[in-house]
């Protein structure tokens, strides 16, 4: 599971790079969270950008997570990238008031999508392409939220388990204080992903390496020692939000259907 | 046998100064493609180099999947082989590209052309196709059928494409039939986590240099490309490996460049005097036996 950083981090910056010059683009902009994800692609953002190239939006639900936003704002300011802090409790709270919820989980997604739609609107605003920050082992359990926290036109971090992005953090220089924060969702004030999930991310990220990176089946991962109600857990997750992870299937009825038989690479014509 | 029939001039040219050119081509745009080789090229005469080599599917980029059709070649017709030829009078070239005959029409081929003295002098059609996991070939490509060396300006050639190079028949072809120098170009993704300077995959090919170079008894010239296409980066390290099985020379992972290296072929007599690989081999066996195995193989 060990990567190789100083390697990894030339072919991040390399990728992010290419993908947005090919596309015409010479900035980038993604969500600032203050979580370790999106601080690490803010730091290869800016390394393959320029520092002044990079725009990071920090989108707090009003003030319930104001520790999240100071290290958001002090990631950006030891980068030097520019930050722009827009608060999204008025437009939440104006269709929460409209139709209420007591289900925890959905204010969660839908904090997660008005962000994506204020990021898709300020990189228009701005002519920068988005960043994804999701990591591969939210990807694949599908903890993410569908055309929100998801939704991006590229991903550097998407092959990279969470162990692996904290190990890259250290090699890219980010403060002890990122590197060692509870990963959270920002769901809710308290919550972590940890305790939500019921697992750590250091045993999670390891099952996910037997069963995805290794081709490993079930009972082989609970021979190497692991609980097999948490591999099944973990088993159950990847396959319950493979939909998260593809495109909507086309109904085919004509000879030559998108995604079927009409097969162009994503850099068609860039 | 073709070594006897040449003559003595030909037969031991000497030094041959190559430039691989470990270029990162643009997806689907020829235009631009072509004139990254006319660049290239000046910059290898300027190197004074006998031969340079550029990397699978170099005229078209490699992630083409429906594109393929539109950016395909006949060789015989196609101005813009009319063209490279021209610039192959004192330099030899060698690309890749799409390849569609118009008497053959609607079978596209994953391609190397070697351009030599003014003229064509060969093409050779990848005959392994990867298909399964990342690659997708065999979707898109008609699958070439042989592996014949050929007789390029400095000596006698094996074309191999990418995967052709991994496959263990595909290097036993060029060493029956004469190779003194295996040519390799590739499109190779990197990945898997190896060292702070290459993807782990990189070590493959290298590895696949060193056995095939000494036990063929021939120079091995493997050229990469880099760049990012469809999210895959593209590995480079390209290296020229000697008939004793030495590394004589490695291109820097993901970078461009223009390797520069001199082989000599007389190296190639020399280790074959010593190490009879190539005297002792019996494709006559090799052939009977196969005929066996497949008869008797249950289908």
């Amino acid at each position: 599971m060990k990567i190789s950083a100083p390697f990894v981090e030339k072919v991040l910056v390399r990728f992010i790079r290419e993908e947005l010059g090919r596309s015409g683009f010479k900035k980038g902009i993604l969500g600032l969270s203050g979580g370790l994800d999106s601080a690490v692609c803010a730091a290869l953002a800016a390394r393959a950008l320029g520092p002044a190239q990079v725009l990071g939006l920090i989108m707090p639900y009003g003030t319930s997570f104001r520790e999240d936003v100071r290290d958001a704002e002090a990631s950006a300011r030891t980068l030097g990238i520019r930050c722009r802090t827009i608060d999204i409790a008025p437009q939440v709270d104006a269709y929460f008031a409209r139709y209420p919820t007591r289900n925890r989980v959905l204010p969660g997604n839908k904090m997660a999508r008005e962000r994506m739609s204020i990021l898709y609107d300020v990189s228009a605003r701005d002519k920068s392409l988005i960043l994804g920050t999701s990591n591969k082992t939210e990807l694949l359990i599908g903890y993410g939220t569908i055309h929100g926290d998801m939704a991006c036109a590229i991903s550097p971090l998407g092959d990279l388990y969470k162990t692996q992005v904290r190990e890259l953090a250290a090699h890219l220089g980010l403060p002890e204080r990122i590197r060692k924060k509870r990963p959270t969702a920002g769901l809710w004030p308290g919550q972590t992903d940890e305790g939500e999930l019921g697992v750590s991310y250091d045993e999670l990220d390891r099952i996910l390496f037997a069963l995805v990176d290794e081709r490993k089946p079930r009972r082989e991962v609970v021979r190497a020692g692991f609980k097999p109600a948490v591999v099944d857990k973990i088993l159950a997750m990847i396959k319950a939000s493979e939909f998260k992870r593809k495109m909507p299937p086309i109904a085919k009825v004509s000879s030559r259907t998108i995604g079927h038989d009409f097969l162009y690479p994503y850099d068609w014509g860039k | 046998m073709g070594l006897l029939k040449r003559p003595p001039d030909l037969c031991y040219v000497g030094a041959v100064k190559i430039a691989l050119a470990q270029i990162a081509p643009r997806l689907g745009d020829m235009p631009r493609n072509l004139a990254l080789h006319r660049e290239w090229i000046r910059a290898a005469r300027k190197e004074k180099a006998d031969l340079i080599v550029f990397p699978e599917l170099s005229l078209t980029g490699y992630a083409l999947r429906d594109l393929t059709e539109e950016v395909a070649l006949d060789p015989g017709r196609s101005p813009v082989f009319k063209e490279l030829a021209g610039l192959s009078r004192d330099i030899t070239i060698v690309l890749g590209f799409v390849e569609e005959k118009r008497d053959d029409p609607g079978l596209f081929y994953n391609a190397a052309a070697c351009f030599g003295e003014g003229r064509l002098l060969h093409v050779h059609r990848k005959v392994y196709l990867p298909t399964g996991g990342m690659f997708e070939e065999g979707r898109f490509f008609a699958a070439g059928r042989n592996f014949k060396p050929f007789r390029a300006p400095f000596g006698r050639t094996g074309l191999m494409i990418c995967r052709d190079f991994l496959q263990l028949g595909a290097g036993y072809l060029q060493l029956v039939g004469g190779a003194e120098v295996l040519l390799v170009i590739s499109a190779a993704p990197g990945r898997g986590f190896g060292t702070d300077q290459a993807f782990a995959t990189s070590r493959m090919w290298e590895l696949m240099g060193e056995a095939l170079s000494f036990f063929t008894t021939s120079y091995v010239i493997y050229c990469n490309r880099v760049g990012v296409e469809e999210g895959m980066t593209f590995a480079g390290g390209s290296f020229v490996f000697s008939p004793r099985g030495e590394l004589l020379d490695k291109a820097a992972a993901l970078e461009p460049g223009l390797l520069i290296q001199t082989i000599d072929l007389t190296a190639v007599r020399d280790v074959r005097r010593k190490w009879g690989f190539r005297r002792e081999e019996k494709p006559e066996v090799i052939l009977h036996a196969l005929d066996r195995a497949i008869g008797s193989h249950e289908d």
